[in-house]
């Protein structure tokens, strides 16, 4: 922590902030907004909140970004002002906000320091987390460890939720029928039958390396920042890479609109099935331990490293496949045929 | 080794200045590419090469795994951060942005 820094990088997030508000142009605003979440991840890394930054560069400032652009091509770029009522709206948002942040300043000067030993948070359950997590479980990377062991259901969720946003996804924007389509503006059209030798050649040679890269986050996570989430999302970047220089064809002969739902599918049944394993062995759901029986020459502390190796394997595939789905149906408007 | 070091980090500020100050006050958006594109690259060389260098003050299997994939950081920029400019450029020329001409501010003058 050095304040100076924080100071600084603070700043430009509120100033972030405000030109995402400000900027008429939607493409803009999705750009400055992945600034803002750099911005972000820069900042905690200087908090020393490695994972959560790595987390925030992958996803807040790699794949929602493509995801916005992907939305405002599809509907329009151009924020029209409104005439009617804008001056009662913003009295009573700027009021609402105003009365926000006098809610949170004066609960503010409750919270205990940053990096408080003697916080709530730092006296209940963070010094067992802290001192019997290798012992435990022998994993150097405690966030690993709370995240897919100590707080297995929390993370079974939240791959659920994403599963669950792919399907809504589909649910929503997925056209199969041509009744199915309705009256659309013309996509603003950023280039005309966009083919490039260069672009494609080297985004080429690049996806090997993300996909490579991605593994390794998600097989290293145990001693390292990252894990299934960074390293699904990086997997699917590559593809929407492979999406953009060439077109959506090209990606959907490599992984069809089937084979991602399947993926995403068998993801969280990795997850759920880990655990239904155990149940059926005989301890508790998510409870490692006991898969040292089935598997061979791993003692308990072992086998739940193991076990969390499986279900970030798991969060891995599902993430990847549904962070596909969604650029896919985003960027064709449901349509699967030619994108941005 | 120090030294080195030094004017590594140093010559890289001075090329991400000398980008910051080509993107502000270059006439218009091929010039200001170029200068994105030319001085951030150079930079993030001089940069990383320099942390990289740090790295190998003493000569063990952590620092020197460090220092390759700081060198294998930079090796990407080199093929991501020229690639990104031309994309962004030629998409500017695609959609018919003019180039700046000096012949218009010597008829305006």
């Amino acid at each position: 922590m050095i304040w100076q820094i924080d100071l600084s990088i603070l700043s430009l997030v509120v100033l972030c902030a405000f030109a995402t508000i400000m900027v008429k142009d939607l493409l803009s605003a999705a750009i400055i907004f992945g600034a803002y979440s750099f911005l972000m991840c820069l900042l905690w890394t200087e908090m020393g909140a490695v994972d959560v930054a790595f987390t925030e560069a992958s996803v807040g400032a790699g794949v929602s970004t493509i995801l916005f652009i992907a939305a405002a091509y599809q509907t329009t770029r151009i924020v029209k002002a409104r005439r009617r009522g804008r001056l009662a709206s913003k009295i009573i948002g700027l009021g609402a906000a105003v009365i926000m942040g006098l809610v949170l300043l004066a609960a503010e000067a409750n919270f205990p320091g940053f990096a408080d030993p003697n916080s709530p948070a730092s006296l209940h359950v963070s010094p067992y987390y802290i001192t019997q997590t290798l012992a435990d479980t022998a994993v150097p990377n405690m966030v690993t460890s709370v995240l897919a062991d100590y707080r297995g259901f929390d993370t079974m969720f939240e791959t659920a939720v994403i599963f669950t946003a792919g399907l809504a996804v589909i649910a929503i924007l997925r056209r199969v029928k041509r009744s199915d389509l309705c009256e659309l503006p013309e996509p603003y059209t950023i280039s005309a039958g966009y083919e490039d030798t260069i672009i494609r050649f080297v985004s080429r040679q690049l996806v090997p390396f993300m996909q490579l890269f991605a593994l390794y986050v998600v097989a290293h996570g145990h001693h390292s920042p990252g894990g299934g989430f960074q390293g699904g999302v990086i997997l699917g970047a590559s593809f929407i890479l492979l999406a953009i220089t060439y077109d959506m064809q090209f990606v959907q002969q490599r992984m069809s609109e089937k084979w991602n739902i399947l993926l995403g599918n068998i993801g969280v049944l990795i997850y759920a099935g880990i655990g239904f394993l155990c149940l059926l062995l005989g301890a508790n759901f998510l409870d490692y331990s006991i898969l040292s029986k089935i598997l061979p020459a791993t003692d308990k502390i072992m086998a739940r490293s193991h076990g969390m190796l499986g279900i970030e394997i798991g969060v891995a595939i599902a993430v990847m496949a549904i962070v596909i789905t969604i650029y896919l149906n985003l960027s064709s408007h449901g349509k699967l045929d030619k994108g941005l | 080794m120090n030294i080195v070091i030094i004017c590594l980090v140093v010559s890289g500020l001075f090329f991400f200045f000398a980008t910051t100050v080509g993107l502000l006050r270059f006439p218009d958006f091929y010039s200001r590419m170029h200068a994105a594109g030319k001085g951030d690259t150079l930079s993030s060389l001089l940069m990383l090469g320099g942390l990289a260098l740090y790295e190998f003050h003493e000569i063990n299997i952590a620092t020197i795994l460090v220092g390759a994939k700081i060198l294998l950081i930079v090796v990407f920029i080199f093929m991501a951060s020229p690639t990104a400019t031309h994309a962004i450029t030629d998409a500017g020329f695609e959609s018919g942005v003019k180039p700046w001409q000096k012949e218009k501010t010597e008829e305006q003058g």
